[in-house]
């Protein structure tokens, strides 16, 4: 046999014993999980376990010492790892920071594999969207609906619209995101009356591609891997010097595999580049001053603080903090999780709605009137559930919060 | 008429198949256990169902063991897993070793159902086990199958059972009866209820492992053994995809295999005169271990080493030559001609060949008896490997996760549905007890009713009790209270039984502590001292045990 049909011969081998060879990437991650000492204290934070009880969700400790352990296995673990919102609480609180979310992502690509069986179905329709339109939403039916969409979420908010001559010579790519360009198209348009303000030089997309997540979450690292090449080229076309997102999953997403796959620019949440490249004073200054009081409180998401940075929130506080009449009162959730991630959600509803549970409690407790929260996702999956379960709060994003409360021009 | 036809003394993965082999063709069998079932040199070895590959020059040997493989896979399916295992080579010097072996292996393979020999290049080595030292120049590659030795021995034993055969563990040999140069009884101890006592029997089956000189004391009979102690490192779950094999600091070949739910790293060879019940892991061995697989695998010290463990191999006793060059087969001593008759006793051998050696010794215990038998030890399945096992039909069947499921299976092949059909009565017995295997609490109380253990040790081994990198921090305590409710434990026995359990742990842990384990151990500590208080509570009754320094 030559090496060549001998390596094919060992592929088969490794195909029947279940064996997804590790690649050297993953190494890191695998040692990580190494550290657990299976002391449980992810048991007690994690917003799953917190919803539906450990017999449905065994929790991130069961990840780390016994599910993770043995890849052949890994095909018995589905009715378990896509339970996991992937909020990445458990590691945060981790002693030894055992990289939970991400042997989650690794074992997800090897049940999908070997056993796309074994995935939920929901998820399969969710990746022939994303094959069909490289988004994770299916276009309008009629681009003039959409329009109308859009405008109509314009009107209600009273914000302008904003046209952008697509520009050769832009700073900044501002990227959206699946959800704002195609759902929440609020949020795209917001973003882009922020920066017209600000007189930034910005370009959009022409065709949106998803940055990769929700493959990535799925377990087809393959497509995923497209996403990302497909994504970095269209950036490296338009000779961007940035690019800054409103979506937080985007942001964490993005920072990753820029890193990885050496894009060579930063990546930017919105949050973080008015602080970072406008200044709060320059945004101080456009505030408008004549709004009526509102007292709000902030949703945090989990791919901002927990997968990118805390800091991104304490700049959302500092700009909230800035604009006039706005009182901000902390929610009594901690490790709180929408229960929008992981794309849990698409296939477990039930479990989704367990997890947001706990944060509409503590959001109802507060006296505010309005949960303002720095991603599209987060926004939608609150408003949505605070609406089915009576409660009488509004939920903005973060975004569209501080276009509406700039100043007139 | 003598109560019994054959008297087995040992019930490891020889001794259990002896046993079983004894029964299956209708002899009257009593197996004795001074311990439990593979509780000393097959509960401390790898689990490979070697094809040979260490023996190339015995050709007859690998011809048997090859053939073993085929009937193991046949009796055991359930319990066996395939290994790929890659040959990685440095230098020129290290493949033209790997001939001979590639020619004997690859002649034997079809019948195996594997593949010859296959040479692989370093890159393609490297696509499958990307922890490999970028620096070699070729892989070799073949395939090799693994057993759970633990589930073996039991299995054999229950087997053994359910053929009219008495199994009893914690029986200790303390004489044998002989009259007129011919075997006419036992005495042994029974170590729980602390009674001796005599039964008569034609034939004595000494597998006593390295114990067989002593045994065969009894009946002022000799066996020789070369005596050879193993260690192993256990690391946490399997840090490489396949197998791998490498020649140690002084040229030998030592090896790193995916087992279960770990991987183990062995092993070494050092011949030895220590008692075998209290043997650990020295620092030179795991050292000896560690280098030579650098080489490698060059992270292979990052990996988590949960525990060592310690085995000794009753070597047949060729002396004067490296231990290298002693036979791997084995050696059946009819003591007629040391004028003892009735006595049979085993030297030598592998856990591969544990069913051909018990059939050979049934047979010359038959001819002994003057009765016509057949065996049918490479037929008959053992328990649980009736038929294939629905693992995702069953989760939803009883409502528990796939991969619960899938580790009963892994144990218990057909048997798991008996074990879940307890959660219907008792739903709160799906509870996980071992949180790092799993282990469900109806699996334990399944074990404790019809395996026969005494302590949580025995549990251990047949359930992969406390086996994860947590080392039975969390378990102990639970496993213990289950094992006191069903065998109405005193208090006093209930902590006891806790605290050897922890110690059988630590004779483990403690040779390799470092990093990870040692913080693991800080919560150990803090459950059974710190808040359980047992050290103290205990600490006048509880007899320290040879290898525990508590000053």
């Amino acid at each position: 046999m030559s090496e060549e049909e001998a390596y094919e011969f060992v592929k088969g081998t490794l195909k029947e014993e279940r064996i997804i060879p590790y690649k050297e990437d993953e190494l890191e991650i695998i040692k990580s999980i190494e550290q657990c000492i299976n002391c449980g204290i992810c048991i007690n934070h994690c917003p799953v376990v917190a919803g539906v009880g450990v017999d449905q969700f065994s929790g991130p400790r069961s990840i780390a010492v016994e599910l993770s352990r043995s890849p052949p296995e890994f095909w018995t673990t589905g009715d378990k790892v896509y339970l996991c919102t992937g909020c990445g609480t458990c590691r945060e609180v981790c002693p030894q920071s055992v990289n939970i979310p991400e042997i989650v992502n690794m074992i997800r690509a090897r049940i999908f594999e070997h056993r796309p069986d074994l995935v939920p179905k929901e998820l399969h329709k969710v990746l022939e969207t994303i094959h069909a339109h490289e988004k994770a939403f299916a276009p309008w039916d009629d681009p003039e609906d959409k329009i109308d969409s859009r405008d109509m979420r314009l009107e209600r908010l009273g914000l302008p619209l904003v046209d952008i001559e697509s520009k050769e010579s832009a700073d900044v790519l501002f990227y959206p995101g699946c959800q704002a360009e195609e759902m929440a198209q609020e949020v795209k348009e917001a973003a882009k009356v922020i920066l017209k303000r600000f007189d930034v030089n910005f370009a959009v997309l022409d065709e949106l591609s998803c940055c990769g997540l929700p493959a990535r979450l799925i377990g087809d690292e393959k497509t995923a891997r497209e996403l990302n090449t497909s994504l970095k080229e269209k950036i490296k076309s338009l000779g961007v010097k940035m690019l800054v997102t409103t979506c937080a999953g985007c942001t964490s997403n993005i920072s990753d595999i820029a890193v990885r796959d050496n894009w060579d620019i930063p990546i930017y949440h919105m949050i973080e580049y008015l602080i970072e490249h406008i200044g709060i004073d320059r945004l101080q200054a456009e505030m408008a001053s004549d709004t009526s009081a509102t007292k709000i409180t902030i949703h945090e998401p989990c791919h901002l603080i927990k997968h990118t940075s805390r800091q991104i929130l304490d700049y959302a506080v500092e700009i909230l903090q800035a604009i006039p009449n706005v009182e901000v009162i902390t929610s009594s959730a901690r490790d709180s999780c929408c229960g929008g991630g992981g794309m849990v959600a698409y296939h477990a509803p039930s479990v989704a709605k367990s997890v947001v549970g706990i944060n509409l409690a503590a959001i109802d407790a507060t006296s505010a009137s309005r949960v303002v929260t720095p991603c599209p996702l987060c926004t939608a999956t609150l408003e949505d559930n605070l609406y089915r379960s009576g409660i009488p709060i509004d939920v903005d994003d973060l975004t569209v919060f501080i276009a509406t409360h700039l100043s007139m021009e | 008429m003598a109560d019994y036809d054959v008297v087995v003394i040992g019930a490891g993965s020889t001794g259990t198949a002896v046993a079983r082999d004894c029964a299956m063709r209708g002899l009257r069998t009593l197996l004795l256990e001074r311990d439990d079932i593979a509780s000393a040199t097959v509960g401390t070895c790898a689990g490979m169902i070697s094809s040979g590959l260490k023996y190339m020059d015995e050709p007859e040997i690998v011809d048997m063991c090859s053939d073993e493989v085929v009937h193991f896979l046949r009796i055991a399916r359930h319990i066996i897993m395939k290994n790929p295992i890659l040959t990685p080579m440095l230098e020129m010097s290290d493949l033209s070793s790997g001939g001979n072996f590639a020619e004997e292996y690859s002649k034997r393979a079809e019948s195996r159902d594997v593949p010859p020999v296959l040479f692989l290049t370093p890159e393609d080595s490297r696509e499958i086990e990307p922890s490999l030292n970028p620096e070699i120049i070729a892989s070799l590659y073949f395939e090799e199958y693994f057993i759970d030795p633990f589930r073996l021995c039991i299995l054999q034993a229950l087997d053994a059972k359910n053929h009219g055969a008495d199994v009893k563990t914690y029986c200790e040999l303390v004489d044998i009866d002989v009259k007129d140069g011919k075997i006419v009884g036992v005495v042994y101890f029974n170590r729980i209820t602390r009674e001796e006592k005599r039964v008569s029997t034609h034939i004595v089956i000494n597998a006593a492992g390295p114990w067989a000189s002593k045994v065969a004391k009894f009946a002022e009979a000799k066996v020789d053994l070369r005596l050879n102690k193993g260690a192993h490192v256990i690391l946490d779950r399997r840090v490489v995809n396949v197998g791998v094999i490498a020649k140690a600091v002084d040229g030998r070949m030592i090896y790193l295999f995916p087992h279960e739910n770990t991987t183990l790293l062995g092993t070494t060879a050092i011949d030895t005169w220590e008692d075998p019940d209290t043997l650990t892991a020295s620092h030179d061995e795991i050292e000896y271990l560690l280098q030579s697989m650098e080489w490698v695998i060059p992270s292979i010290r990052d990996a988590r080493i949960i525990r060592t463990m310690e085995g000794v191999r009753p070597l047949v006793a060729d002396w004067k030559i490296p231990e290298g060059k002693v036979t791997r087969g084995y050696e059946i001593i009819d003591h007629s001609s040391q004028n003892i008759k009735g006595l049979i006793s085993f030297t030598g051998g592998k856990l591969v060949m544990c069913r051909h050696m018990a059939e050979a010794a049934t047979d010359l215990a038959a001819e002994m008896l003057r009765v016509e038998t057949e065996c049918k030890t490479h037929l008959e399945p053992l328990p649980g490997n009736e038929d294939d096992v629905d693992v995702l039909a069953l989760a939803k069947e009883f409502d528990i996760s796939q991969h619960a499921v899938e580790r009963l299976r892994a144990r218990r092949g057909t048997e798991t549905r008996m074990i879940l059909e307890l959660t219907k009565d008792h739903p709160d017995w799906k509870t996980t007890i071992c949180t790092c295997e799993p282990v469900i609490e109806a699996e334990i109380r399944y074990s404790i009713r019809h395996e026969f253990p005494q302590t949580l040790n025995d549990l251990r081994r047949r359930v992969r009790l406390g086996t994860g990198p947590c080392q039975a921090t969390f378990c102990t305590y639970k496993a213990a209270a289950i094992l006191a409710d069903e065998r109405e434990l005193s208090g006093h026995d209930f902590q006891l039984d806790i605290l050897d359990f922890l110690s059988e742990r630590w004779k483990g842990k403690r040779p390799s502590f470092r990093r990870e384990q040692i913080i693991q151990e800080e919560v150990a500590q803090g459950m059974y001292a710190c808040v359980g208080n047992l050290d103290l509570t205990l600490g006048s009754v509880y007899t320290r045990k040879p290898w525990e320094d508590w000053s």
